[in-house]
């Protein structure tokens, strides 16, 4: 009788230890990142204090750089595709043909300067590089309403172009037939090394880098809270950005919300989810997206980051050729446009590229890495963020307690379900499985990121959720 | 049944008899099949294939002849390669970056400065045509190939075949150091007493001069065969194969498919692919008791530390075969259109493969061990050519397909082996796994220096190991 007493108490202290461990160590998560001190202009930093200006910049462009342009388009060397091969070896050359026709004879890169130019841009330094961005406020405002500031984060081989369809949903909703509840004035910079954003000089400029940038860029606009927007790179800089000064967050939508950090829950729920979803949190459209697992994850994410394992070892390698050649950095880009949109556009001979985009708009988007010539910048970016290997960084191991929306579309190259990503994201407001669009949501899906935008800020505006962290 | 029931009907004694000798006859016939079926070795079907342009044609035998081939340029592709020189873009690196980010372009601009001013391609023309060289076309692609003979065979003295295969991002020009030293070794003072070679080196399909296939599917498996096609219309019915890199695996090839045709097989390179359960633990011991495990000294000082060098160094290095095994045309069009990233690209491998310690090294190393003017030379029969596209679609016909399920996973290689285990090689396959494939090592050297490119940077220890290797064979 005693013993069984005994046992019992043991159990209890068992349990109750286990409870104080877990508490003790999940406290230890929610420590903030430190914002990154950096300096990463030419040579050593000066002592002199740093010029805060921000000044007006427009894209411009000359006779000389789209003769130099054509020349080079003009003496493009193709390869043949090998039979029935459309888009599963890359782009098809065929296809790419007349892209670079069209480049040439009907693309209008002085007309297309001209619409990059309708939004204000401007540029600052911080930590000693000019940083690039655009900056749109409402045209007008509601009665008794102000702007709320609202900063959105590209990704690669995207660029702040890719807003510039939303930017108008979100900052004259009305016009739009949107709900005009809530306005934003919409902040678009360009992430160092990507377009007119200067590029680091120095080693080890990685995401927490960037959002410490940013963070400093919205400081200096005078903006004490704001919310964030991002996919692909975006999300990530957002995500450490939500880390390192959450107090001045609002609130944080992401189009992608990947989880990095996989232990053995991750696994088990990998090897069972299809068979008891509910155990493991997922939800129908869970296990449609995410199995059969080795097709839909494993070999698909194999399949697709061969790009993301060279340019994580030999940016400087791989970037050289695509910085020379306008018709190679086309290729490369594009593929991700056709592939990251839809897989099943492998399977069509001009990759499907005219389905859901604009032609003029994604050479616009290739034309921005060509004249500031960033490819091999942008790049690095991934060596920088991948060379120590996925989930071993410090920022991975932390969690994020501001308020979190989700738009998860469903021909995203991955699917994370909620239950995934609400280990990370413990605040998440709202997740919502939207009904078309891949990779390129704001691009290719304006009008269905923005209503999941609108929504998300309305919940967080009405129950002032910033407060209750 | 009437000779069951007769049998049934039988004596005690009788039965016994027909027990017995029944018995006798099938364990007798099972031994006889499987001391039969143990001499019948496995070797991959040889197949046929077809990679022209659109339809195979149904009537008329395939051009068999082999034409004289010399390699040619012009005013014009000087020229237009001169301008694309001098417009190159180039992006300064990071500070200190060395080449740990790739290649480094301010070392890239003094590569290409020597490119447009100093480096003669015409002359280049020349050398590359000092060796005889031919086309013929086989499954329906043209193959180029160099078949050089030994311009004096001492009396009585043998002249071996032996075919060597190169690799990516190398070429037929890697070995036009070695050829010599083969077919002439007395004349460099390798007295290595009877072995003479006449050597043909073909450009795998995809390469260089080698017609690129038109279809689908054209896999290390398709080039053996056509290697042994090649072979057999010059007249050779046993030879020697040479090779590392895809060389290696094509070579091997040839050996599990035509094993009575090959004499031996020499490696230096060796693709191991069998991990499991047991080579992880051979592996885990291997650090601490190698001798248990039948690992040298030499293997545990060349594969340890193992995570470091056979994991985090591998995948460091393994960002081109990925995304060539996934999107050649992607990753191959802007290198086919700008000379100076085919340079950066090909030239990457050249110093990191021939010692890792290159990487640390502003200029990679690069003119240590190598000429501008060779390495300039291979990467322009790329550029030339416009091969580079059809030479990484290579590795996507041979690696996306299960590892497990190809055709030669599970075959055995029997004919003679030898193998020269190069101390910087990307990966050391230590003699003890070499023997899980091929049964029939006879040597196994571990040289005293050099890396993945043998026989472009250590063309006499290569050589010599060769002859060496043949050698014993010819004993035998």
């Amino acid at each position: 009788c005693s013993s069984s007493a005994g046992i019992m108490l043991l159990e209890v202290f068992l349990v109750l230890g286990t409870v104080i461990i877990y508490f003790l160590l999940s406290k230890k998560k929610e420590e903030t990142l430190p914002f990154k001190e950096g300096w990463w202009g030419r040579g050593q930093k000066p002592d002199t204090e740093e010029d805060t200006t921000i000044w007006p910049f427009k894209v411009e462009t000359t006779e000389e750089e789209l003769s130099d342009l054509f020349r080079r388009l003009d003496q493009a060397r193709f390869t043949e595709p090998l039979e029935n091969s459309c888009f599963h070896y890359g782009t098809n050359s065929v296809y790419l043909r007349k892209v670079v026709s069209y480049w040439k004879n009907q693309f209008n890169w002085k007309k297309q300067v001209e619409v990059l130019n309708k939004y204000p841009q401007f540029k600052t330094k911080i930590q000693g590089i000019d940083i690039h961005f655009v900056h749109v406020k409402p045209p007008h405002l509601p009665e008794g309403q102000s702007a709320k500031p609202l900063l959105m984060v590209h990704g690669w081989p995207g660029s702040f172009y890719e807003f510039y369809k939303i930017i108008p949903l979100l900052t004259d909703p009305a016009s739009h037939g949107l709900s005009d509840e809530h306005v934003f004035e919409v902040i678009c910079p360009s992430i160092p090394g990507y377009g007119f954003s200067e590029a680091p000089h120095k080693k080890d400029f990685n995401s927490v880098s960037a959002a410490s940038i940013f963070y400093e860029l919205m400081l200096r606009l005078g903006f004490k809270e704001f919310y964030a927007q991002g996919g692909d790179w975006g999300w990530l800089i957002c995500t450490n950005l939500a880390q390192i000064a959450p107090n001045h967050m609002k609130g944080l939508h992401l189009n992608l919300a990947s989880v990095t950090k996989m232990g053995f829950i991750h696994l088990l729920s990998i090897l069972l989810g299809r068979y008891l979803p509910g155990l493991f949190g997922f939800q129908d459209e869970d296990v449609r997206r995410m199995f059969p697992f080795l097709k839909k994850g494993l070999y698909r994410i194999l399949l697709e980051s061969g790009y993301a394992h060279i340019q994580a070892t030999k940016p400087d390698t791989v970037g050289c050729g695509l910085n020379d050649s306008p018709v190679g950095l086309a290729a490369y880009i594009l593929e991700k446009f056709s592939t990251w949109t839809d897989l099943e556009f492998r399977n069509l001979e001009d990759g499907g590229l005219g389905r859901k985009f604009d032609l003029d708009d994604l050479l616009t988007n290739i034309m921005i890495y060509w004249v500031s010539g960033s490819i091999v910048s942008s790049m690095r970016f991934y060596k920088e963020n991948l060379q120590k290997g996925i989930g071993t960084q410090k920022h991975e191991r932390l969690t994020v307690q501001v308020p979190t929306g989700i738009a998860s579309f469903p021909n995203e190259v991955m699917h994370t379900p909620q239950a995934w990503a609400q280990k990370k994201y413990t605040n998440i407001v709202s997740f919502h499985f939207m009904p078309q669009g891949g990779h390129f949501a704001a691009l290719e899906e304006p009008e269905l990121l923005a209503e999941d935008i609108l929504q998300f800020v309305g919940k967080v505006e009405k129950e002032q959720l910033w407060r209750k962290k | 049944e009437s000779i069951l029931s007769q049998i049934r009907s039988f004596e005690y004694s009788q039965k016994n008899v027909v027990l017995v000798s029944t018995a006798t006859l099938g364990v007798g016939g099972m031994l006889v099949y499987w001391l039969r079926s143990r001499h019948k070795i496995k070797t991959i079907e040889m197949g046929d294939g077809w990679w022209g342009s659109g339809e195979r044609p149904l009537k008329g035998k395939e051009d068999e002849s082999i034409r004289p081939f010399k390699i040619e340029t012009s005013d014009k592709e000087i020229e237009d390669l001169h301008r694309r020189l001098e417009q190159a873009r180039y992006t300064p690196p990071l500070e200190g970056a060395a080449f740990h980010y790739g290649f480094n372009s301010s070392y890239l601009q003094k590569v290409v400065a020597y490119w447009r001013n100093k480096f003669d391609w015409r002359k280049q023309v020349e050398v590359l045509n000092k060796y005889p060289h031919f086309q013929t076309t086989i499954e329906g692609i043209d193959i180029h190939f160099i078949h050089v003979k030994p311009s004096y065979v001492p009396h009585g003295r043998a002249v071996q075949p032996l075919l060597m295969v190169h690799g990516w991002p190398g070429s037929f020009y890697e070995f036009y150091k070695i050829i010599p030293l083969l077919t002439e070794p007395a004349a460099h003072g390798l007295n290595e007493g009877d072995v003479v070679f006449e050597v043909i080196c073909p450009s795998i399909p995809g390469y260089g001069f080698s017609e690129a296939p038109h279809q689908k599917g054209f896999d290390t498996v398709a080039t053996a065969r056509i290697f042994h096609k090649l072979m057999n219309r010059l007249g050779f019915k046993e030879y020697y194969l040479q090779g590392g890199d895809w060389g290696s695996r094509i070579t091997t090839n040839m050996a599990q498919m035509l094993p009575q045709s090959v004499k031996g097989l020499h490696l230096n390179l060796i693709f191991v692919n069998k991990q499991g359960l047991r080579r992880m633990i051979s592996v885990m011991l291997g650090a601490y008791v190698p001798w248990l495990v039948g690992l040298s000294r030499e293997d545990v000082r060349r594969m340890y530390p193992f995570i470091q060098k056979n994991i985090y160094e591998l995948l460091r290095e393994s960002g081109y075969l990925h995304i060539q095994a996934t999107k050649p045309d992607t990753a191959g069009c802007g290198l086919n259109d700008s000379p100076v990233g085919l340079a950066a690209y090909i030239l990457e491998k050249f110093s990191t493969w021939t010692d890792k310690s290159f990487l640390h090294q502003d200029d990679g190393g690069l003119e240590s061990k190598y000429s501008l003017d060779e390495l300039l030379t291979n990467v322009m029969i790329y550029w030339v050519t416009s091969s580079i596209v059809s030479s990484m679609r290579f590795y996507k016909e041979n690696i996306s397909k299960d590892p497990g399920l190809t055709a030669d996973a599970r075959v055995g290689v029997y004919v003679p082996t030898g193998i020269a285990a190069f101390p910087q090689e990307i990966v050391h396959t230590p003699h003890v796994w070499a023997k899980k494939i091929f049964k029939n090592i006879i040597t196994y050297s571990y040289m005293p220096r050099g890396g993945h490119f043998a026989a472009f940077e250590e063309p006499k220890l290569l050589a010599q190991d060769i002859m060496h290797f043949v050698r014993k064979v010819e004993q035998l």
